[in-house]
């Protein structure tokens, strides 16, 4: 018997390695550069797949519809004096227009009213708006990144661009290409982990695609972390199921198990009953997770009195610490409602409160902790916003549309340097530009790549890179192609790089 | 430690070469080119003065002054040198890809042998290999290699174990308890061919082999884009049953799905099938431009035409000259071509109707009366303009001014006008028409529950320019507009198919076309086997694996045709095989721990949706209506919510109260931004793109959701009250007894009985000191719970239940 069970053991690893339910080459080439075994069970954490990571973790703060960087983050005194004006022809340089504003008869330009202030960081300085003073305390720890870019101009094709390489769906998530390189650190709790804070402005969509695993077997998809009923889907036993119950049940479940695999030795047998246990475990691990009792009052203080309300993105900010410090590696946030087309200083102000106070809360607590040095924090959209109004130009309120061309990220921690800022744009935030101002053109190409720009598949790139990981050789083999996130682009940002 | 014992096991696996014989090209050399080289000295070679590896002409052309391959003088060929050249290596030092040791030894063993080239396996037809044996065609290939392996075949399975499995993937329900015994206590010869004939006829049969096509077709009941709203096509999936269930010829059922529009006087059916034109996902998103969606529609059915057809992905063609099979670019965009021209605008509208559609079947038994619906709908149309030409003769009379007044109303329909005149106030009492006007707008009411919309494909009356798209990109285009056409790698266009979608369909069903039989039975094959003979179902390209068994392949893709498309021939030919009848038992005695040599019987876990139908079924809590609209089972509040745009028609989950919530998974409503979560945790793809291979995962979340989640609670209560009704009372055994028959088809072992009646005992006493505990339990769930049954001994009968439905037993098919 006992050799049978071993013998099984060892078929699951081949079946891993070339298997239908193959967890793939990355996982397993993984497991032997860390020491692990194979099956991804918990081990010191040793170095990166492909060379030292600098991050054990990755949080990642997604503002989907589109941020405005032109009142958070990319200060333009210049529009003032453009104010109403047509954007010039060759600042738009034929740049295509959504279908909402190409029937407009002028691009009136539309500076921002917010108030910027200069924080002082560890280069020049880091122009922040009035709408984060909160994060704006921590300059001194982000990389400001101005020239994010991307092709997709609307939402559905630029989130599940951003997030999963390819405009179309059908591709594995971000988080999943790490899931299935990284592997878990924990055995108590899921290793990719997804949470959907609450907005005011539900606007736009999400969609299972963005955290779900595409060609990928399906045990790379997100876990939501919800704030509504289970935390974890199914997490809590029926009403009348005691903790001993379910014991009773798992054990006589082990037992019948068992004996089915004597019958027919397939390993996957064996690998149901250690996913029994695991769920047995994270009954009780996700509960402790979620309990915020024990937090002192000064965590509130960190993140804001918001964190104390389930779902908030300060509560959701506050999971992903508890959750990083618990060895889970892969945590995203989704925060919904940036697509201000009409009314942005009506959204855009309370979108910022939102998520404001979290954001420095998060890095200040994991600085704290002595967390930040490993763990990248990356916060950002989908694209930008226009630096022409959609919609009625007034100088209280206006709308943006949505801008491809440019737009800001941040990252913190995880072997990123802190404090400095990366590329800029035109006079008008509307083109990438070089030092002097003039348009850069960049395209997405390993070849063509222009320093000073981030396309969305280097940043990928560089959120792979920081984790141990080259994006060029974190493959899988779907319909005879290799597949990578960065499709064929992709260039890790050396200058942003500590 | 492991992981380098079997990185060499499995290489010494590939490389050591059974027989001296010549290398074969297509077999051996190819798939290694293909692999390693073409990807600079391919296809899509980017340099003009580059070798070209991908034909003979290339590899034997002059460059420079030598030739990689020498046809006059084969050991100085170029190729020769630089595999072997430590200087100067090919593949270069850098490449991502290098080859073993043993490639470079068969390659150079090749080049020797002349170096000649010969088609991709794939691309050549079919061809049956003559076998002599009797018996099982599918046991003679299959047998033969097992010869050569030094194997003998597995012994039959255990008579209930066989009838369970054949009946799971026949049916994606086990065999009827009745049927089961009927089958067990036949001891003639043709006792299991009698029980495979039952289970091919049962309409079960169709809904669950649609399924697999459901997938490979990406059917969801949603747009699948942006606010992802409603989409009306769900009669397709009620055809795709019954074409299944009426054993439409392949052939055919392929050709409607095309081309159902482009036939002479199309029937309804022949309309609705071509639901598969219009399944691709859409958006009405604001800023969306319709030039682009119009491009990215149709790069979407032509990769789903690849994946669920040709076995091969066409996306790479999009961009630019595939890489690794012999595809242009240029054939991709005439490929597009044929549906390029089809009616319904780039953009949904967010709208459940748009484009062209169809009335159609509202769910199985409208299929099946169809006729006398649509005859019907022909009669109260004529009888309701009869009765209001009636109406409004009445109350043109002078003295019913305030009759015409309401009659010709703005805005009013023809129904709000019958319904005037069926109001006992509306002042048409006192007439004949008054009565009828009542009774049809009640047939009205009936016929509509029995009618619905479905979207379907329409040529707009001229086509649409379709021209080469520089990189794939929707703003430019490039040349001359494009004909539609195919790819010559693979077979010629019919000489006088008409150059759309029916001629399209005429290609691929063509004798001459190597992959949709072969493709088509690998899929079979895989649904019945658990894995196909071509391990790569959605790859029969260069890069993909070769068929495990590649002479049964041909033979089998061949008979399709011979038999005239027929797939329950083809099915009924595979599970009568010996190879299908052996136990599925792991023999340790022989290396073939993935079953390639199938040397062992099926053994896989469920899909999703027959691990709940079996679960529903032996609660007796399934409703077998079959078709209709999506149903909705309980699925945790907020889970759509959470997700979607505020204007989405599909942000809120409104559970089923009726019966419909207990109807077959594969009815259950696909909303494909947000599947239900018990089809995603078990496997199930999105349906936002083609799947013809689902992955076959083991998580903590389905642990949670196999025992927590509340359907399946309600299904092991329901189970305990059947098993408290239908075994003798207070006799604990029986009732386990009666569990595994209907779980497993066979009674418990000792260990399994002893196993159930310590968890028994062990709830029931717990549920004794605690009936608070047993009474919520026993709360959860529509169904209604027979009171008069003893609250304990059900909780903990419910509790054995769930435990029992969680196990592999039920899970698997072995």
């Amino acid at each position: 018997m006992n050799d049978l069970f071993r013998e099984a053991d060892l078929m699951m690893t081949r079946r891993q390695l070339f298997g239908r339910t193959a967890l793939g080459l990355g996982t397993a080439a993984m497991a032997g550069l860390m020491g692990r075994d194979s099956f991804g069970a918990p081990s010191e954490f040793k170095g990166g797949l492909h060379h030292i990571a600098k991050a054990k973790r990755v949080i990642y703060l997604f503002m989907s519809g589109g941020p405005s960087h032109l009142d958070l983050w990319d200060y333009k005194p210049k529009m003032q004096a453009m104010y109403g004006k047509d954007l010039p022809e060759e600042v738009r340089d034929g740049q295509r227009i959504t279908g909402m504003t190409s029937r407009q008869k002028t691009l009136p330009v539309c500076p921002s009213k917010y108030k910027f202030t200069k924080q002082e960081n560890n280069e020049g300085g880091v122009w922040v708006s009035e709408l984060l003073p909160h994060t704006s305390t921590v300059a001194k720890e982000l990389c400001v990144v101005h020239s994010a870019f991307t092709e997709a101009i609307n939402h559905d094709p630029a989130i599940t661009y951003i997030q999963t390489g390819s405009q179309i769906p059908g591709r594995p998530s971000l988080g999943s290409w790490l899931s299935y390189g990284l592997g878990s650190m924990n055995d108590n709790l899921p290793s990719y982990v997804v949470m959907h804070a609450r907005t005011k402005h539900a606007e736009q969509s999400l969609f299972g695609r963005l955290w779900g695993s595409g060609f990928m077997p399906s045990q790379h998809q997100g876990v939501l972390l919800r704030s509504q009923g289970d935390p974890v889907l199914y997490l809590n036993n029926p009403a009348g199921v005691a903790r001993e119950d379910r014991r009773a049940q798992l054990d006589v479940l082990s037992g019948l198990n068992k004996a089915q695999f004597e019958r027919f030795a397939d390993p996957a047998i064996l690998e149901r009953i250690k996913q029994h246990e695991m769920a047995y475990r994270m009954q009780s691990s996700v509960p402790e997770l979620m309990n915020l009792s024990k937090e002192p009052e000064s965590t509130f203080k960190l993140y804001g009195e918001d964190a104390k309300t389930p779902g908030t993105f300060a509560a959701c900010c506050l999971n992903a610490r508890r959750l990083a410090e618990r060895g889970v590696r892969n945590i995203q946030i989704f925060h919904r409602g940036w697509d201000a087309h009409g009314n942005l200083a009506g959204e855009h102000g309370n979108q910022c409160k939102d998520i404001d106070q979290g954001c420095a809360g998060l890095i200040k607590d994991l600085k704290n902790r002595g967390l930040l040095e490993d763990t990248l924090v990356v916060w950002g959209g989908e694209f930008g916003r226009t630096p022409y109004c959609q919609g009625r130009l007034g100088k209280d309120n206006y709308g943006r549309d949505h801008h491809p061309r440019c737009f800001t990220i941040w990252m913190a921690g995880g072997g990123i340097k802190p404090g400095i800022t990366y590329g800029q744009t035109d006079d008008y935030g509307y083109n990438i530009a070089d030092g002097d101002g003039n348009m850069l053109k960049p395209q997405p190409g390993k070849e063509k790549w222009t320093p000073g720009t981030m396309h969305i598949h280097d940043l990928n790139a560089t959120i792979l890179h920081q984790l141990g990981i080259d994006h060029t050789k974190l493959t899988y083999r779907y319909q005879g192609r290799d597949f990578r996130l960065t499709d064929v682009h992709g260039h890790v940002i050396k200058d942003i790089i500590a | 430690m492991n992981l380098t014992f079997f990185s060499l096991a499995f290489l010494s696996v590939l490389v050591v070469r059974v027989s001296a014989a010549p290398v074969d090209f297509a077999r051996e050399i190819l798939p290694v080119l293909s692999n390693k080289c073409f990807v600079c000295h391919g296809p899509d070679a980017k340099k003009k003065d580059l070798v070209r590896l991908d034909s003979y002409e290339g590899a034997t052309r002059e460059l420079d002054g030598y030739r990689a391959i020498d046809p006059k003088d084969p050991d100085e060929s170029e190729m020769i040198v630089r595999l072997q050249d430590a200087e100067d290596p090919m593949p270069p030092e850098d490449a991502e890809k290098q080859l073993t040791l043993a490639e470079r030894k068969l390659i150079i063993q090749w080049v020797k042998e002349g170096g000649q080239y010969a088609k991709h396996w794939a691309f050549v037809p079919p061809k049956k290999k003559k076998i002599s044996t009797k018996g099982n065609p599918v046991d003679a290939f299959i047998g033969a290699r097992l010869k050569a392996s030094g194997v003998t075949f597995a012994a039959e399975a255990d008579k209930a174990d066989l009838a369970r499995r054949v009946a799971l993937v026949l049916t994606g329900l086990p065999p009827e308890p009745k049927q089961l015994k009927a089958f067990l206590n036949d001891k003639s010869s043709q006792a299991y061919e009698k029980l495979v004939n039952e289970l091919l006829a049962s309409p079960r049969y169709g809904e669950h082999q649609a399924r697999y096509w459901l997938d490979a077709v990406r059917y969801g009941d949603t747009h699948g884009l942006h606010l992802d709203n409603k989409r009306g096509i769900f009669p397709y999936r009620d055809w795709v049953v019954r074409a299944l269930n009426l054993n439409q010829p392949l052939d055919e059922f392929l050709t409607w799905q095309l081309a159902g529009d482009l036939l002479p006087n199309p029937t309804t059916a022949q309309l609705v099938a071509t639901g598969f034109v219009r399944m691709n996902p859409t958006t009405a998103e604001g800023g969306a431009i319709p030039e682009e969606f119009q491009a990215k529609n149709n790069f979407d059915r032509v990769e789903t035409l690849g994946t669920a057809l040709l076995g091969m992905s066409l996306n790479c063609a999009r961009c630019h000259t595939h890489k690794y099979d012999p595809i242009s670019q240029k054939e991709y965009y005439q490929m597009l071509a044929f549906f390029n021209s089809t009616a319904e605008p780039s953009m949904d509208g967010n709208r459940y109707e748009f484009g062209p559609t169809i009335k159609a079947p509202a769910d199985a038994s409208a299929w099946a009366n169809w006729d006398a619906i649509q005859t019907e709908e022909k009669a109260v149309r004529a009888d309701q303009t009869r009765v209001l030409e009636a109406a409004m003769a009445f109350a043109m009379k002078p003295d019913h001014k305030d009759l015409l007044a309401k009659m010709s109303k703005k805005n009013n329909t023809p129904q709000d006008r019958l319904k005037l005149v069926a109001d006992p106030k509306g002042g048409f009492k006192e007439l004949a028409i008054h009565k009828e006007s009542g009774a049809l707008l009640k047939r009205m009411d009936a016929l509509k529950g029995r009618m619905t919309t479905t979207l379907v494909a329409k040529d707009l009356p001229k086509p649409r320019v379709t021209k080469f798209l520089e990189r794939g990109e929707y703003d430019q285009p490039r040349g001359e507009p494009l004909e539609p056409g195919v790819f010559a790698a693979m077979s010629a266009f019919p000489k006088e198919a008409p150059r759309n979608r029916l001629g399209l369909a005429q290609w691929l069903t063509a004798r001459e076309h190597p992959l949709v039989s072969r493709v088509m039975i690998n899929q079979l094959w895989q649904r019945t086997f658990g894995e196909a003979l071509v391990r790569t179902p959605a790859d029969f390209g260069l890069q993909g694996e070769q068929p495990s068994h590649p002479e049964l392949l041909d033979w089998l893709a061949v008979e399709l045709q011979d038999q005239k498309w027929n797939l329950k021939t083809m099915l009924r030919l595979m599970v009568t095989s010996r190879t299908f009848k052996q136990s599925s038992a792991y023999r340790q005695a022989i290396k073939d721990p993935e079953n390639r040599l199938f040397s062992r019987g099926p053994s896989f876990r469920m899909d999703a949706e027959t691990l709940r139908d079996v679960a529903l079924w032996s609660s007796g809590l399934l409703n077998e209506s079959m078709g209709g609209e999506g149903v909705k089972p309980y699925q945790p509040v907020g889970l759509w919510k959470a997700l979607m745009h505020p204007g989405s028609n599909t942000k809120n989950y409104v559970p089923d109260k009726d019966a419909r919530q207990y109807q077959r998974s594969l009815y259950v409503y696909w909303k494909r931004t947000s599947p239900h979560p018990m089809m995603t945790l078990f496997d199930a793809p999105s349906r936002e793109s083609s799947c013809v291979q689902r992955s076959r995962t083991s998580t903590p979340t389905q642990s949670l959701a196999l025992l927590n989640e509340k359907q399946r609670v309600e299904m092991g209560r329901n189970f305990g009250e059947r098993l408290m009704k239908e075994a003798p009372a207070d006799n604990a055994f029986a009732r386990i007894r009666l569990l595994f028959e209907l779980v497993a088809g066979r009674a418990p072992t000792e260990t399994e009985e002893a196993l159930c009646m310590a968890l028994y005992t062990k709830i029931k006493y717990r549920y004794k000191n605690n009936e608070a505990d047993a009474k919520a339990l026993l709360a959860i769930g529509d169904s209604p719970r027979d009171e008069k049954l003893d609250v304990i001994e059900h909780a903990a009968w419910t509790q054995v239940a769930i435990t029992v439905l969680a196990s592999e037993i039920a899970l698997w098919i072995y």
